[in-house]
């Protein structure tokens, strides 16, 4: 029943992914995340001192700034500098720089399918490289609903739109804690297995949103591995440069 | 002073509305440990919620919708064009920065939903077909936007009248007017039985606030504003899910809080399909 | 065929076929006609207000005068913005807007860009300035349907929502406009009998001071017309204000039940 993916991947294989950190030199942190031929590049700035207005100066401040590959930002673009800028509120220590502001910008290189997801792991990867405090990694990872029911992952821009429906889905990375099991579970769910953020397009039964999750989170969990080493390896170089 | 601890304290001395103000999440804890919220609803009930349909007169349908005291007038204008057809979500008016974010939600929403059948907007096949600009006006707000908009989009897409209009001879679209149909109708209407659309399955959404293992539907501005985390459930009247939302937050969705907002969701897409069905059926009493 | 005509705006609207035909005013005659809502040349059309719209405003107002549905909120007052000056007295900030469907054809109501500077200079007159010294109070008026005379309703509905505010004034603002046709003067005319007129006054006043706080006169009018026609204005918003003013009375005595 599950039929073979145009590029030839089984349902739940993800692209290749690529990160690396500290690409752009003035910026105070930065990253370039791909997964295929989608490809972000996401710069962060601060955190400067001052919030802007309407803002809660009692906490940091996080400000997102979507660059489009050409053109002007549309409702589309505005709508995903809310979605990450409330993603990455959420994984932020807020409290810890008060009335600070930190900017992160968002260039889109190349757009091949699953876009905002891409933006997100490239904004938290680069949000790692500029030494911001974080409660936490998030994973993004985009599942698609196929005609026959199925699940498959991180969909080509080909893909996104023969599909009957997608989500994004972001979920905070494992944890790696000295704390016994069970006390970093919620109602008998590991932590990661909650929802930071869920975007979905098209309809879909209650059922096959669950089965998205459930290969979301499957999948997640490799995300956040390759996170997790990308970042060890480069660690070394990073205290032999301060050095 | 102020810290955490020390309000739990004060709270018995201090006058209620200044607790309030210096200690907003508390003040709710407190309510919501005794399940119970501050304008006296259960957690998972909605406010009153009252529909007005034909509100704009000069408008083809509109209708005003009221949750709580946030009220929004959404109102449809047909123009005729000519190659392709499209509905244009649009909102305008208030609070500006949530504008341009909402309208392309509601947009979506929609649009994949697929309530209207975008065939029955064709005119002359090919040739002519109808635009129809949905304008949504917040004229208070406070909390549950979206779930408002969509209702004011949806109730006025269900007193939709599509106006009589004919062919002329230069092959241009003419409207006919209410008062001489009949009497000189030596043009024939393209339109007669066209009226209104079909809504097939029609999206109504329920925004719940997720704080602590707390599930509050239909939040207001302040429960909003204290407590971040928001979850917008769309469910059609068939009980599919056409968006799950929740962009961000302190709070983590768990599979059970998932199922327990979809829930809350289903029982209130059934209380407004019920007071729409009331609506309609009470303007074609009068 | 049809797609050349749209070409340029992709989308038209048609007027109903029957609004070309002219409505039988015979300028230069004394023939009485009648208008088309059936009221008297002198006779204004019912007017409805209600206070408290809107619950997150300070103050809000809702007007209803035939087809006319306005709905005007105050903000404040509040701290002004940074750019601004010092000043002694508080500043009012006004705003008109039209809902893209208040007008027959759609996006119209654009066209009255001017309104927003009328409100302001037809309520500083009335505003207690001094009593919000470095502050700003803001009126935001939607007009939610046009049926004629858009701006005397605004005018005396933002009053109405100054007044619910707790706006310090002088006296409540009501509005009333006159047209001239011909020989006849007609007041509160309707859009359909503003698009027909030869000239128009608008006053606004201070019925209780029996001061005027903003005059307009546009088009031809002769000084004997002139004359009638304010007089029939001032008596007009002298009767409006009576029923704006039992409007907040009903409002107040229902807080205190």
């Amino acid at each position: 029943m599950e039929s073979e993916r145009d590029d030839g991947r089984s349902p739940s294989q993800l692209r290749p992914l690529s990160c690396a950190r500290n690409v752009l030199h003035r910026a105070h942190g930065s990253a370039s995340w791909s997964q295929g031929d989608t490809k972000v590049l996401a710069a962060v700035y601060g955190p400067k001192a001052g919030t802007k207005k309407n803002e809660n100066p009692e906490k940091a401040c996080i400000e997102v700034i979507w660059k489009p590959k050409t053109g002007q930002i549309g409702k589309q673009e505005k709508e995903f500098e809310m979605i990450l800028k409330r993603t990455l509120q959420s994984i932020c220590i807020l409290t810890l720089n008060p009335n600070t502001t930190t900017s992160i910008i968002v260039q889109v290189v190349n757009d091949d399918g699953a876009l905002l997801v891409c933006a997100i792991n490239a904004a938290c990867a680069a949000l790692i490289d500029a030494g911001i405090p974080l409660k936490h990694l998030a994973v993004a990872i985009c599942c698609c609903l196929a005609e026959g029911g199925y699940v498959i992952l991180d969909p080509t821009k080909l893909e996104e739109q023969k599909m009957r429906g997608f989500a994004y889905l972001v979920f905070p990375n494992s944890v790696v804690s000295v704390l016994p099991k069970g006390l970093s579970h919620v109602e008998g769910e590991p932590m990661e297995h909650g929802i930071i953020t869920s975007v979905t397009h098209g309809v879909m039964s209650v059922e096959e949103y669950l089965k998205c999750l459930e290969r979301g989170r499957a999948a997640s969990t490799k995300l956040s591995d390759l996170l997790r080493r990308s970042m060890q390896s480069q660690l070394p170089s990073d205290s032999s440069k301060a050095a | 002073m102020g810290l955490p601890d020390a309000s739990g304290d004060l709270s018995s001395e201090m006058e209620v509305d200044a607790f309030r103000r210096l200690f907003p999440l508390r003040y709710f804890e407190r309510h919501l440990s005794e399940s119970i919220r501050p304008d006296a609803r259960p957690l998972g009930r909605a406010r009153d919620t009252t529909l007005a349909l034909g509100a704009v007169a000069s408008a083809h349908g509109s209708a005003l919708a009221k949750i709580g005291s946030t009220t929004m007038l959404a109102a449809i204008k047909m123009e005729v064009m000519t190659p392709f057809n499209r509905v244009t979500g649009r909102r305008l008016h208030w609070p500006a920065e949530a504008a341009p974010v909402i309208s392309k939600q509601l947009s979506d929403t929609i649009s994949s939903s697929g309530m209207i059948n975008l065939k029955e907007l064709s005119l002359v096949s090919g040739k002519a077909a109808w635009m129809a600009y949905l304008d949504i006006y917040c004229l208070d707000a406070d909390g549950a936007l979206f779930d408002a908009a969509l209702l004011s989009a949806v109730a006025a897409f269900s007193h939709l009248q599509i106006p009589i209009v004919s062919l002329n001879d230069d092959g241009k679209i003419e409207l006919i007017s209410e008062e001489d149909d009949g009497a000189k109708l030596e043009v024939e209407p393209v339109n007669k039985e066209k009226r209104k659309l079909t809504l097939s399955s029609i999206p109504f959404s329920l925004t719940c606030i997720l704080h602590k293992n707390y599930i509050l539907a239909d939040p207001t501005a302040e429960e909003e504003s204290i407590m971040e985390t928001a979850v917008t459930v769309v469910l059609d009247s068939s009980s599919r899910l056409v968006s799950f939302y929740k962009p961000g937050g302190p709070v983590l969705a768990h599979t059970s809080a998932v199922q327990d907002c979809v829930a809350l969701t289903r029982q209130r897409v059934k209380e407004l399909q019920n007071i729409l069905d009331e609506t309609l059926s009470g303007m074609e009493i009068d | 065929m049809a797609s050349k005509g749209g070409a340029a705006p992709s989308t038209y609207t048609h007027a109903p076929t029957n609004k070309t035909r002219r409505p039988p005013f015979f300028p230069d005659s004394d023939v009485d006609w009648l208008r088309s809502d059936g009221r008297g040349f002198h006779q204004c059309r019912p007017a409805f207000f209600r206070t408290g719209a809107v619950n997150s405003a300070a103050g809000s107002a809702y007007a209803e005068s035939g087809k006319t549905k306005v709905i005007v909120s105050v903000f404040g007052p509040k701290e002004s913005k940074k750019a601004m000056m010092y000043s002694d007295t508080g500043r009012l900030n006004c705003n008109v807007s039209y809902t893209t469907f208040a007008t027959t054809v759609r996006g119209h109501g654009s066209e009255n860009k001017e309104f927003s500077t009328m409100l302001h200079k037809a309520l500083e007159g009335a505003i207690v300035l001094e009593s919000f010294p470095k502050t700003t109070v803001d009126v935001f008026a939607l007009v939610l349907e046009s049926g004629g005379s858009d701006l005397p309703v605004v005018i005396s509905c933002a009053s109405l929502a100054l007044a619910d505010a707790g706006i310090t004034m002088y006296d409540l603002v009501a509005g009333a406009s006159v047209s001239c046709l011909g020989r006849n003067l007609i007041i509160d005319p309707i859009s359909e009998e503003e698009s027909f007129q030869d000239g128009s006054l608008m006053i606004t006043c201070m019925p209780c001071h029996y001061e005027v706080t903003q005059l307009t006169i546009t088009g031809k009018w002769s000084t004997a017309n002139l004359n009638e026609a304010m007089q029939l204005c001032l008596d007009a918003c002298s009767k409006l204000a009576k029923i704006m003013r039992s409007c907040l009375k009903e409002a107040a005595s229902a807080s205190k039940d």
